[in-house]
């Protein structure tokens, strides 16, 4: 299994680089999976997508449609792919320590 | 169980793929798995082979040889008789169908590159998949198949995504569009009946990126398309043709045709999608066991159409940035749509690179055949995308058109781990963002003028006078055809019948433009390309490479200099060669 290693974080992820274990997941671990999704910083709307997406999975097992997170988090489609460019599938959901998304993405 | 023949013990899953191998095969499947000559062409166009050089379990002839084996041992006269004669072995344990299962489902994408490149007519990509069925019957299939192929056969979309949510998507996604574009037509028709066209897309368009959705439903209304989305049914991608499972591939397909003809719709349109468009359209019809009473379509062909008779007006110059375009594997190379992509490409773009090489000669996106759902050979996959990348970088271009949601994720993912700085996107949204919208204005009946412009202008006599031009071919016929060809239109051609003298005529005569063959015995074209470019006195002589075989291609991208003006296939029309001289001399 791959080890993803940034600053002091050390994790094992997939071959796709999601976190394995979702229960290891903190901000520094967010931060760290940031770096590998062109996202330097975290921001306080970072945050919020990340807490939704988190909340949703915890609740549902897989992660939100697009449209959800846009509503209950309102954001626009614009706005989301800005803060996150490779995406609410690949982007957001990795950095929000959810497993890889099922299907072709 | 034991085998009859060795009286070696067999579990049940592999005797389970020996008997349900006899009922798979066809006469494609066995001519096949008869024909391979070992000739080894097959090793020269995988993706696979040429990354892993030095592996050969990458060739799609000993990828064969493994199902061919199993095929001789049991099925074949000769391997009955005499199995140590032609190489046939049976399986009889769980741990050898997990290794067959890390061959068809792990080094290949089923591409087809190796079957249209085969001189025997050998289609690989047939026997693999249907290996994959033969394996995914008995259970045996990575985990991210079998939980996309369960989502598709209970929830009725790959994606696991429900009625309600899609419903609310589309209606999202009507309200962006009703404000945009202020006009309350603009809302994405539900299940409407007796319309023209049927529009059907790929989960991801509704789970992660509507944009496409959105696009498309603007184009639709622009043209004035009577059109429909169903409520059911709607999902045009197919993992049976994936996972090999014709059952899963038919029920697939059925919900989609049923829905149509419930609906009695006209046409079902396809979004961008390679494999949805091959399954759906091509093969869902034998799987189905269906007669299918309406068309199918390309949402590449609807959109052509649109802007060809004068239904949709586009302004090319709002997609300024330079674009190459990506052929799937599905689309191009299995259901021969690669013309009108470019077509479309050229009607809503300024700047157009075609990449080398092309259409049914493409490199796959090395995300095919499922492999983005396969997340245990994504190093495998992205070690083997060298040469997509490669062959992305040498078009210069900054964005990458493809008409497969497949590819796009496929491409994205190979273009952050290469650091390509591309974008991709798709033809809908291109499309969409050059469409037209007209200005509302009181209604004047006014009779439309349609003007048709001519397909291929002709070009005068003499255009080309006062420029001297090297033909450089080892093939008469080719030498005498386009001499005759550029002579009449003014020009002064030279010729070379082989690579040393073009070099030196080229460094005497310093023409404005050298066409060069590639396949050249002695100094090929690659060495002769070369050799003008490294001489600073010919380093900046237009050069434009003529090649029968696309693949040689890497005659010229192996080599660390500027890349050539212009790329011609042969066979060459006279047409085709005068349109691209002019293009690379910039004669209007």
């Amino acid at each position: 299994m791959p080890k993803f290693e940034w600053q002091e974080v050390s994790i094992d992820v997939d071959e796709d680089g999601f976190i394995e274990d979702p229960a290891l997941w903190n901000e520094q671990v967010a931060l760290a999976l940031a770096s590998t999704e062109g996202v330097d910083a975290l921001t306080e709307d970072h945050w919020k997508l990340i807490n939704y997406l988190r909340e949703y999975y915890a609740k549902f097992g897989i992660a939100p449609m697009i449209r959800k997170l846009c509503k209950e988090t309102g954001y626009s489609l614009k706005e989301i792919y800005d803060l996150f460019p490779s995406g609410p599938a690949k982007g957001a959901c990795k950095v929000a320590g959810l497993a890889k998304p099922t299907g072709c993405v | 169980m034991r085998d009859t023949a060795t009286n070696l013990k067999r579990s049940q899953k592999a005797q389970t793929v020996i008997d349900r191998l006899g009922k798979k095969l066809n006469r494609q499947i066995v001519g096949s798995l008869a024909a391979c000559v070992h000739c080894g062409m097959c090793t020269e166009v995988c993706h696979y082979v040429l990354t892993n050089p030095d592996d050969p379990t990458y060739a799609p002839a000993w990828k064969a040889d493994r199902i061919r084996k199993i095929f001789k041992r049991h099925y074949d006269w000769t391997g009955r008789v005499l199995p140590w004669w032609v190489g046939a072995k049976s399986v009889f344990t769980d741990e050898e169908l997990e290794e067959l299962k890390d061959i068809a489902f792990g080094k290949c994408t089923n591409c087809r590159r190796c079957s249209v490149n085969c001189p025997m007519g050998v289609d690989f990509a047939v026997a693999n998949r249907m290996m994959r069925g033969l394996l995914v019957s008995v259970g045996i299939m990575p985990e991210g198949v079998a939980v996309v192929s369960k989502d598709q056969w209970e929830i009725g979309n790959q994606m696991g995504v429900l009625k309600e949510e899609y419903l609310e998507t589309l209606d999202w996604m009507s309200d962006e569009l009703e404000s945009e574009l202020d006009d309350s037509a603009v809302r994405i028709p539900i299940d409407r009946e007796d319309c023209d066209v049927v529009y059907s897309i790929n989960p991801r368009e509704v789970k992660y990126d509507p944009r496409t959705i959105a696009d498309a439903a603007k184009v639709f209304y622009l043209a004035g398309e009577s059109w429909t989305m169903p409520s059911e049914g709607w999902d045009m991608t197919n993992f049976g043709l994936f996972s090999g499972d014709d059952d899963l591939g038919g029920a697939v397909a059925r919900r989609l045709y049923e829905k149509v003809v419930e609906l009695r719709g006209k046409k079902l349109v396809i979004s961008e999608c390679g494999h949805g468009y091959r399954s759906t359209r091509c093969e869902g019809p034998n799987w189905a066991g269906m007669d299918v009473p309406f068309e199918m379509e390309s949402s590449v062909i609807t959109m052509l159409r649109y802007i060809h008779e004068g239904c949709i007006k586009v302004d090319k110059t709002r997609n300024d940035i330079p674009v190459t375009f990506h052929d799937s594997c599905n689309n191009a190379r299995s259901c021969g749509l690669f013309d009108e992509p470019r077509e479309l490409l050229s009607l809503v773009v300024t700047d157009f690179r075609e990449m080398y090489p092309n259409r049914a000669e493409n490199y796959c996106c090395t995300g095919g055949g499922g492999a983005m759902s396969m997340s245990e050979y994504t190093p495998r996959r992205l070690k083997s995308a060298k040469i997509k990348a490669d062959q992305l970088a040498a078009t210069g271009a900054k964005i990458v058109v493809t008409s497969c949601h497949n590819c796009v994720d496929g491409l994205t993912d190979l273009i952050r781990h290469y650091k390509l700085n591309m974008k991709v996107t798709q033809l809908v949204n291109l499309v969409a963002n050059a469409a037209i919208v007209p200005v509302k204005v009181p209604p004047v009946i006014v009779p439309v003028e349609i003007e048709i412009p001519p397909v291929m202008p002709a070009i005068p006599p003499e255009r080309l006078k006062g420029y001297k031009i090297l033909v450089v071919d080892d093939e008469p016929d080719i030498l005498t055809f386009f001499s005759a060809a550029l002579e009449d239109n003014g020009a002064e051609v030279l010729t070379a019948a082989d690579g040393d003298s073009a070099i030196e005529l080229a460094g005497r005569v310093k023409p404005d433009l050298v066409t060069l063959d590639l396949s050249m015995p002695g100094t090929d074209g690659g060495k002769v390309f070369e050799a003008l470019r490294l001489n600073p006195e010919t380093a900046d002589m237009r050069i434009c490479i003529i090649t029968g075989r696309p693949e040689l291609r890497r005659l010229i991208y192996d080599r660390q200099v500027q890349p050539p003006e212009g790329f011609l296939d042969k066979p060459v029309n006279e047409d085709t060669l005068l349109l691209n001289v002019r293009k690379i001399l910039n004669i209007n």
